[in-house]
């Protein structure tokens, strides 16, 4: 039988080459360090259902490559989603320099009502790093990110920073501020009706009680 | 004593006479066994007067069961109905609740025929209602069952617990909604009956409903308040909805649970469910309103979407989101092209009725093309790069390891998700170091995406179709591929498959075809015609055709002594259509049906269409081939009857019956569309033939020919001059122009003299073999398709072969030939004849009768000294084979199968 959610968001991770896109999805997902990792060649796919403020939420992420090459081929994949993953390197301040490019890209393409996360990745190699946590987080607040620093070898913050991007998407469904229905939100329905009526009173427990953050 | 014997006589001569007078016993036999078989007939039918008169004065037990079921008169008279000997049974003590072997009580019985008037005095005889049988069942599922609603509304007053359960855990209200009794659920549901009771599976009301696409009875349920439950699998009311394809029941859970809309569209991407049906469930749904269509297809392009991004993620299963993928679009299509509900505006390919284009549905796959596009664009220029790298030969080292890998791992280009991750184990560590730092190559981009692209553009095709009228092809497809030509001709040079399993829309679209016959024509027949019967066939129920039962005005009755005319008559008073479906055929006064009569039909047919009595067609030089007669018309019907043959030509290839017939070299190529040249003139003069090959060897300026193009024939007896072309008369010819005259003359030769048969003919093949699918074959493969694998004999060709310039018979090399032959499969075999006779035939009588250029020529071996990578050559015109001398039997066996796989077909002039 298919899984059962109440919603499905459409995330992208997005970044320059070699700051662990992969990795962090990796972590995610199977909740392990991807140790050889290649290139992402084009974009790739990873799905996990998690539980948000009381409501189960498929997440179906798509990996971009960070390489130039692909550059437009991962863009044709930026529509309609509905929240990102912008990822760069503690360690290399080129790929620091390189987000405002990743963040016009992210606004033009993707749905204006896109929410962004910048993940200051490879946080346990601290002694190499060469992007401050404060110019950073001064950067996400002048761009309106959220921010987080990640370590996709430890774990540190992974799943953190993927609750936070959809917890943000769900507040916005419930405020009103974003519509489901409408065409290219990145955002779908699950058929959770049938999963309440699976599982009646008492056993929706097991998830979180709703926090409001 | 004479008193009482007197006495005796006359009770019996009274009971006798009343026996006699009522025609049947007046008295029960002693043993209840026998008694209650007397009764029994008298009970079904209501005697209820002659059972009262029978059970008056005897000792017989009401109560008493028989037979294998082990029921009593009472059930007996509740089954049937027999309600004054019901009456008269209890009023004599039977049992009204007497449960027979299977735990019936009559009052079951009753219920289950619903034999009202019973029922109730069985109640006033204080029957238990809630008595269950031994499955459980109580007399209100009988008569839920059966929908006896007017019975079950007096009969529920009585019963203790309308949700009573049988066995499985079944209520009543389970067993009348898996029926549909629409009053039935409505009376139990007025009664108190629980609407979301499961069964012992989990299985509610509402499930059973669903289950067998009882619409109303569901829609009932859900009118009041039925919950949408799962059983205990997780089988939902849905599932079940959509697995019998039941639309409209599928339409009413919808319009009480929208969120299942969703859910249905979901289960497009589930390989477990049946295509069909849930693509008839889309299509119903799709069809109550306009906006419920636009959403469908709004939604099937979304998914679509999602997983043709899947598919091009490398790490993703390729055959399942391959199929996925397809599956979606192929519904979408069926869906589409079916069109929106409203009548007016049903043929409308651009609007419907809100004056919103009808292409606003494609609107979400239009992401996926995009992608598509770009993803193209990628490759055209890693392909621009990879050239460049090879001239630079910077990082040369990592592609060649990259191709080195291919080499090893066969599989690699059809599962190359795995050849990333089985790459960086096997190198050493340093060089995996230099991988991963430097760019995947540009080779590896192309072969792990080469796959994945393709079936997008299948998919891509399938969308652009089913916007148009059938039969074309969109210009933007088409525009497309000429686009990314490059990248498409490079996908299937390195993976011709892909060609078979993905770019079908060549077998639709000629203009986009001869693009890619070349790399085609190169693969191997037998993926051809595959290929050919795949999609021949398409869109037939079922491929097995002809041993299908047929409608007996279906069957071809067929005259054996006027087998041509008889045929050609039923064969044109029946359709197209039903002759593609399958073929039945019946001589007259004959019994036998079937394969063997079909096979019979078409080997007799086609040595009837050649018999010269009817001129059609005339025998080639060696007599082994045929070719339409330049003078059929003697025949004032003839092309008809070429248009008859090429009917019957095609419908054996359609049918895959071979045919007793083999034409031309020429004649296959007429039917092919390939123009013939010089050396098929050989066919019907092999001296004509000799003779312009003369011309085109040799110098002819100073000869003083003076020939024109123009021709002199013989037309029944008169000579006439023909031009060649337009003032061909005139028309000196020359060196220069030379090789055009012979073209020219050949075809006059071969082609304009038959062209009116030649069309007929074709006219006929057509109806059942496209043009555009035949081009796969060339004339040799056609005459394969066509007339079949000729048996070779390989001990008849060894005593019939000569040897010459050095070579016998105990020669090493020729015995390695020979062994060699032997363990040739037949298909080399014939390609090894073809390869140096010209044809694939063994003549008739076997080898001593092979015919060269110029009469009998048998099977010549020559030899040629040998040098590294020679291989083989021949000349056909002499049946001679010039087979270099190899130093080992490998070797030798190694070449002779590379000249005969690469040149067997097309002369080059050795």
């Amino acid at each position: 039988m298919s899984e059962t959610y109440d919603f499905l968001f459409k995330f992208l991770v997005i970044g320059s080459a070699g700051t662990g896109k992969s990795c962090l999805l990796h972590q995610f997902i199977e909740n392990k360090f991807k140790q050889d990792s290649n290139h992402t060649i084009g974009v790739e796919f990873g799905s996990r259902v998690v539980n948000v403020g009381g409501k189960t939420v498929k997440l179906q992420i798509w990996d971009t490559a960070g390489q130039e090459r692909f550059r437009s081929v991962t863009r044709s994949y930026y529509r309609g989603a509905a929240g990102a993953l912008l990822v760069y390197d503690i360690t290399s301040r080129e790929t620091y320099n390189a987000l405002t490019n990743w963040l016009t890209d992210a606004r033009t393409l993707a749905s204006p009502n896109i929410v962004i996360i910048l993940c200051g990745n490879k946080k346990d190699l601290d002694a190499d790093r060469e992007v401050t946590f404060l110019e950073a987080s001064r950067f996400a607040q002048e761009n309106e990110l959220m921010f987080l620093e990640t370590s996709a070898l430890t774990g540190e913050n992974v799943e953190e920073a993927f609750l936070k991007c959809a917890r943000t998407i769900l507040n916005k469904i419930e405020s009103g501020e974003l519509d489901p229905e409408r065409m290219g939100s990145g955002i779908q329905y699950g058929d959770a009706s049938l999963r309440q009526l699976r599982q009646p009173r008492g056993s929706a427990a097991q998830g979180k009680q709703p926090c409001n953050c | 004593m004479m008193e009482r014997a007197m006495e005796q006589l006359n009770v019996q001569l009274n009971r006798l006479t009343r026996s006699l007078r009522r025609a049947r016993t007046v008295e029960l036999p002693e043993d209840n066994e026998t008694a209650v078989y007397t009764l029994m007939p008298m009970v079904m039918a209501d005697q209820h007067r002659s059972v009262s008169e029978l059970l008056m004065n005897s000792k017989f037990d009401v109560n008493y069961a028989f037979g294998r079921v082990k029921r009593s008169l009472l059930h007996i008279a509740a089954n049937c109905g027999s309600v004054e000997c019901l009456v008269l049974l209890l009023k004599r003590g039977a049992n009204p609740n007497y449960q027979d072997i299977s735990g019936c009580t009559p009052l079951h019985l009753a219920a289950r025929n619903g034999q009202k008037k019973c029922m109730g005095k069985l109640l006033e005889y204080n029957a238990d209602v809630n008595i269950c049988n031994n499955e459980g069942l109580t007399a209100i599922h009988w008569l839920a069952v059966n929908g006896r609603t007017e019975l079950l509304h007096d009969l529920v007053q009585h019963v203790m617990n309308v949700d009573v359960e049988d066995a499985m855990g079944q209520t009543a209200l389970h067993v009348a909604c898996q029926n549909g009794h629409k009053t039935t659920v409505l009376c139990l549901l007025e009664s108190g009956a629980d609407i979301n009771r499961p069964n012992v599976s989990g299985a509610t009301p509402l499930y059973f409903a669903c289950s067998h696409g009882q619409r109303d009875t569901a829609q009932i349920l859900l009118q009041r308040g039925a919950k949408y439950l799962p059983d205990k699998n997780g089988v939902t009311p849905l599932d079940l909805c959509v697995q019998g394809g039941y639309g409209e029941t599928c339409e009413i859970l919808i319009q009480h649970h929208s969120r299942l809309f969703q859910t249905l569209i979901q289960m497009t991407q589930n390989d477990d469910i049946k295509e069909n049906m849930l693509r008839q469930v889309l299509e119903h749904v799709s069809q109550q309103s306009d906006s419920n269509y636009q959403r469908i297809l709004t939604s099937l392009g979304e998914v679509a979407t999602t997983n043709g991004h899947k598919l091009l993620s490398l790490s993703s299963n390729f055959e399942a989101q391959m199929k996925s993928l397809l599956r979606i679009v192929r519904i979408f299509c069926h869906v589409f092209r079916l069109g929106p509900s409203s009548p007016n505006n049903g043929n409308d390919m651009g609007y419907n009725g809100n004056k919103t284009p009808r292409s606003q549905v494609f609107k979400p796959l239009e992401l996926l093309w995009h992608s598509l596009d770009e993803w193209l664009v990628l490759i055209s220029t890693e392909l621009e790069k990879s050239r460049g790298d090879v001239t630079t030969s910077s990082g040369s080292e990592i592609a060649s390891l990259l191709l080195k890998q291919r080499e090893v791992d066969p599989s690699a280009p059809e599962a190359n998700s795995l050849s990333t991750t089985v790459l960086a184990p096997t190198l050493d560590p340093e060089v995996a170091m230099k991988t991963s730092e430097a760019y995947a190559s540009s080779e590896d981009v192309i072969s792990m995406t080469a796959n994945r692209l393709s079936a997008v553009i299948q998919a891509f095709y399938m969308c652009c179709s089913c916007q148009m009228p059938q039969g074309m092809t969109s210009p933007r497809f088409i525009e497309f591929v000429c686009r990314h030509d490059e990248v498409l001709k490079c996908f299937v040079t390195r993976n011709p498959k892909i060609i078979f399993n993905h770019f079908h829309f060549l077998l639709e679209c000629p203009e986009l075809m001869s693009r890619f016959m070349h790399i085609i024509k190169a693969q191997p027949f037998k993926d051809r015609s595959e290929w050919f019967y795949e999609h021949l066939l398409a869109g037939q129920p079922d491929t097995d055709m002809v041993h299908r039962p047929v409608n007996e005005n279906d069957i071809l009755l067929i005259h054996r002594e006027s087998i041509f005319r008889s045929s050609c008559e039923v064969v044109s008073k029946s359709t197209n259509e039903k002759l593609k479906q399958g073929i039945a055929v019946r001589f007259h006064g004959e019994e036998g049906m079937g394969q063997g009569v079909v096979r019979e039909w078409f080997d007799i047919l086609s040595n009837e269409i050649i018999n010269p009595d009817y001129a059609l067609f005339t025998q080639s030089a060696d007599g082994t081939t045929f070719q339409p007669n330049s003078n059929s018309s003697v025949n004032p019907d003839h092309l008809n009857y070429f248009r008859f043959a090429g009917q019957i030509l095609g419908l054996a290839l359609y049918h895959r019956q071979l045919v007793n017939i083999y034409f031309t070299r020429s004649f296959y190529k007429h039917i092919l569309g390939i123009p013939v040249n010089y050396q098929d003139v050989s066919s019907i003069d092999p001296e004509y033939a000799k003779n312009l090959q003369w011309i085109l060897d040799n110098d002819i300026s100073d000869l003083g020919l003076e020939l024109t193009f123009s021709v002199e024939t013989d037309v029944f007896g008169a000579m006439e001059e023909v031009p060649l072309k337009p003032g061909g008369t005139c028309i000196q010819v020359t060196q220069e122009n030379k090789a055009e005259y012979v073209q020219l003359v050949t075809e006059l030769r071969m082609t304009r003299a038959i062209q009116p048969q030649i069309n007929a003919f074709l006219q006929g093949f057509h109806t059942f073999i496209p043009p555009s699918l035949i081009q796969l074959f060339d004339e040799y493969e056609l005459e394969l398709l066509l007339s079949g694998m000729p048996e070779i004999d390989v001990m008849d060709w060894k005593r019939n072969t000569e040897y010459t310039s050095g070579y016998d018979l105990q020669e090493p090399v020729i015995q390695w030939f020979w062994e060699v032959v032997e363990s040739l499969t037949q298909e080399e075999r014939v390609l090894l004849l073809q390869f140096v006779t010209g044809s694939s035939r063994v003549p008739h009588g076997g080898f001593a009768f092979l015919m060269g250029g110029s009469g009998l020529q048998k099977f010549t071996i020559a030899a040629v000294p040998y040098s590294s990578n020679l291989l083989p050559t021949s000349s056909t015109c002499i049946n001679m084979l010039k087979l270099p001398e190899y130093p080992s039997k490998e070797i030798l066996r190694d070449r002779l199968l590379v000249a005969l796989h690469c040149g067997s077909y097309g002369y080059t002039m050795a």
